[in-house]
């Protein structure tokens, strides 16, 4: 995820113009980055971002501090954050936390300097760069987090248990897990965040999240391909072909996405096709409307 | 038949109904059975056409009785017909909703023998749904027009959106394209209904739940634009009615497509869809931005600038109001800026408060200067480059209209627009005629009026009783 983080100054720390500022550095969870925080504060001093020791890249310019991991210190900056400035915030200081924006840390040191310093109002200061940029990085993911509302497809395995490929650009599965949790509570399901490695499970009781760096990805039941040729085929028909506008398509559902949409496998790659066809579907397949009648099986299973 | 075929029918002979909306209605999540609806709704995806699928938009059976010129469905067309059961729908729906695929069903049907018969056939599938599955996520149901008002009720508390599609914004299109649907029969239940959900919101005996079973998220109804001589000054006007008086949640315009020749239908080729979209742009100053009808349109300029969208078009017609100093107008005046909107309104009277803004600050709210920016003030300040004078406006936003959806608009050749008498583009944007003619005295009279200065600088005038604003740089 881009993000132009717009910087003017330093704030009103005082510190001279030839110091280097710091980098901190974490060890990748969120009770790390409360530490840093919590350090930027009690040295007084503004660094220049909060970076996960793994993903370091060395440049001559900073000064790299290491902050070791401190619950006590976490908790502090979390009872100080919803004390100063409300539960919200530190909610949606979570919701930052997950971006992938490497520039996170920094967004939330410079965003909680300020507001702590100034009041629970400050958080409404949308022109102040500090709080922009945490308000855009915060706006970022929630949207990530309605793209996969959107977007997550579901596919019946074997042991009836459905299972989600997804591919976020922010670690957004704990956002989602309560939508699909209240709305599928009688369907035990799976979502597997490929980029992240990371998995939401629910049991039809209760959700949790496993780590899942190398799964192997079950393959589908037969059943399956029927649904999805259905759905493939409702998609297809609905769309009006004199109508027909791809870019509006893809700025409501980017093409990143396509790669885990079953509608958007391309027709010559599906198993299952309809008898009948239509000028859209047709279109699309590149022939004329009448051609490619394939065997259909029934798809439904037996009630 | 197979499923996949039914469904292929099915849903092409369904295609042309626009609404597709999840919203309006929030609905908890209940342990043991599937489903919810939030009140935003969720588009699930989005078609080759872009328009959003959130719902499985299909017809229960495509067989129709009656014979509207416009439909793909009418009974003399021979095409493939096919008829859902109840059983079939209802898994094709838990099957589609399971997968994260939809948010509900949106049924709609040809019309089986009378519209009643259709009716009870269409209640007798949801409510297999909504009972025998337990489904709890959002269905919006097409009412048939003379359909009994009891049947109107059983439908009613079943679905969560009910529409009804005047089709045409005058009775006598619709008398003449869709002879068997009369033009008073799609009105009067479109008001049965609104009583109805009103007296479901008044009655204190039913608990907070149930008052709000009766079609909870609102009615909708749809036209069609472009296939009968109606101005949009008509149209627009119809539907603010249908706002107001009969609390329409939604009304939908259909750029008519032709499907089957008729000498009774425009034999064009080209779907008038930008004319559809500024309708709907108009459609939203309604709603969103408090505008009130006769302020976007007047029976002398009865169809929108093609050129330009409605919002601008009735800020250069109005520009004695303007510029506005963005740090100190209300927010309902901020509305009506043209390029900002109601969530950047918002963030400006938020952000106001901590600072006084400059145009930069306006970029980092996220606000696009490509309109407003020759509406505003900062600081009593323009923008660079500015120049604040009408008709140089109108010439800086019409030169974006590019691209394929104004090709017709720009050669001249969509006759819907200039059918008047200028051979240009005409619009409702109403400077002189003298004006236009000699782009080089431009200042129109209001203007010229109240100036002291040399009419070699027209430009630099502001209006009457404003303040005079800090000039452009240059």
């Amino acid at each position: 995820m881009s993000l132009a983080v717009k910087q003017e100054g330093r704030g009103g720390w005082d510190r001279g113009m030839d110091d280097v500022q710091p980098v901190y550095l974490y060890d990748g969870t969120l009770e790390g980055m409360l530490t840093a925080v919590f350090e930027a504060f009690r040295r007084k001093e503004e660094p220049l971002n909060i970076v996960e020791e793994r993903c370091l890249q060395q440049s001559l310019l900073c000064s790299y501090i290491p902050i070791l991991t401190d619950v006590a210190k976490a908790e502090r900056v979390r009872n100080g954050v919803t004390t100063t400035l409300g539960e919200r915030v530190y909610e949606n200081l979570k919701q930052v936390f997950l971006s992938d924006d490497e520039r996170k840390g920094g967004v939330i040191v410079r965003y909680l300097l300020y507001t702590m310093r100034k009041g629970k109002r400050a958080c409404s200061h949308l022109a102040n760069p500090a709080v922009d940029s945490f308000e855009d990085v915060l706006g970022q993911v929630a949207k990530e987090a309605h793209y996969m509302l959107q977007f997550v497809r579901f596919a019946q395995l074997q042991n009836g248990v459905y299972f989600s490929r997804i591919e976020p650009r922010a670690s957004v599965v704990p956002l989602i897990m309560g939508h699909f949790a209240t709305r599928f509570n009688i369907q035990p399901f799976m979502i597997y965040d490929a980029r992240h490695g990371l998995s939401g499970v629910f049991d039809t009781e209760r959700w949790w999240l496993v780590d899942a760096r190398d799964i192997q990805e079950p393959s589908q039941t037969l059943a399956e391909d029927g649904f999805q040729a259905l759905w493939q085929t409702f998609y297809d028909t609905i769309a009006i072909e004199e109508r027909r506008n791809p870019t509006c398509q893809r700025n409501f559902m980017p093409k990143r996405f396509w790669g885990n949409l079953c509608e958007q496998v391309p027709p010559q790659l599906r198993n299952i096709r309809p008898k009948t066809t239509t000028p859209t579907v047709a279109a699309r397949l590149g022939a004329p409307s009448n051609a490619a009648p394939t065997e259909t099986t029934n798809l439904l299973p037996a009630p | 038949m197979e499923l996949l075929d039914k469904l292929t029918i099915l849903a092409d002979a369904a295609k042309y109904d626009v609404a597709c909306t999840s919203c309006g209605v929030n609905r908890q999540a209940v342990k043991g059975q599937l489903g919810s609806a939030t009140s935003a709704g969720i588009c699930h995806t989005f078609s080759a056409d872009g328009r959003c699928v959130t719902l499985l938009k299909v017809l229960l059976s495509n067989v129709c009785s009656y014979d509207c010129a416009y439909c793909v469905n009418r009974r003399s067309n021979d095409i493939p017909r096919a008829t859902f059961s109840a059983r079939e729908l209802a898994e094709l729906t838990i099957g589609f909703y399971r997968r994260n695929y939809i948010e509900g069903l949106f049924l709609s049907s040809g019309i089986l023998k009378n519209p009643d018969y259709t009716t009870e056939r269409m209640c007798e599938a949801i409510h297999i749904l909504r009972e025998d599955y337990g489904f709890r996520g959002y269905i919006h149901a097409k009412a048939i027009p003379g359909t009994s008002e009891e049947l109107l009720v059983r439908l009613g508390v079943l679905v969560d959106r009910m529409s009804l599609n005047i089709e045409f914004p005058s009775e006598k299109s619709l008398k003449l394209l869709a002879p068997e649907k009369a033009g008073e029969s799609a009105l009067r239940p479109m008001a049965f209904v609104r009583d109805g959900i009103k007296a479901n919101y008044q009655d204190k005996r039913l608990s907070t739940v149930r008052r709000t079973r009766f079609v909870p998220a609102g009615q909708s109804t749809q036209m069609i634009v472009g296939a009968s001589p109606e101005s949009d000054y008509h149209i627009l006007k119809l539907s603010a009615s249908l706002y107001q008086r009969l609390e329409l949640q939604r009304v939908f315009f259909s750029a008519y497509i032709p499907i089957n020749s008729n000498p009774l239908l425009p034999a064009t080729s080209e779907v008038s869809l930008l004319r559809e979209h500024r309708l709907y742009q108009a459609d939203w100053l309604m709603r969103f931005y408090e505008f009130d009808v006769d302020e976007i349109i007047d029976e002398e300029h009865p169809f929108l600038d093609p050129l330009i969208d409605p919002k601008c078009n009735w800020a250069l017609n109005h520009i004695d109001q303007f510029p506005v100093e963005v740090n100190r107008v209300p927010y309902e005046m901020l509305l009506r800026i043209p390029g900002i909107g109601v969530r950047g309104a918002k963030r400006v009277v938020c952000a106001r408060r901590e600072r006084s803004l400059r145009f930069e600050d306006l970029k980092r709210l996220n606000i696009t200067l490509k309109r407003a920016k020759y509406f505003i003030t900062c600081n009593g300040k323009f923008a660079d480059g500015v120049l604040f004078d009408p008709l140089s406006i109108y010439r800086e936003l019409t030169r974006q209209a590019k691209g394929r959806r104004f090709k017709g608009v720009l050669d001249g050749q969509l006759s819907l627009f200039d059918e008047k008498s200028e051979p240009a583009p005409t619009s409702a944007f109403s400077l002189p005629a003298s004006v236009l003619s000699s782009p080089t005295s431009v200042l129109p009279a209001a203007l010229a009026s109240a100036s002291a200065k040399p009419a070699a600088q027209p430009a630099t005038l502001p209006p009457a009783q404003t303040p005079i604003l800090a000039r452009r740089a240059s």
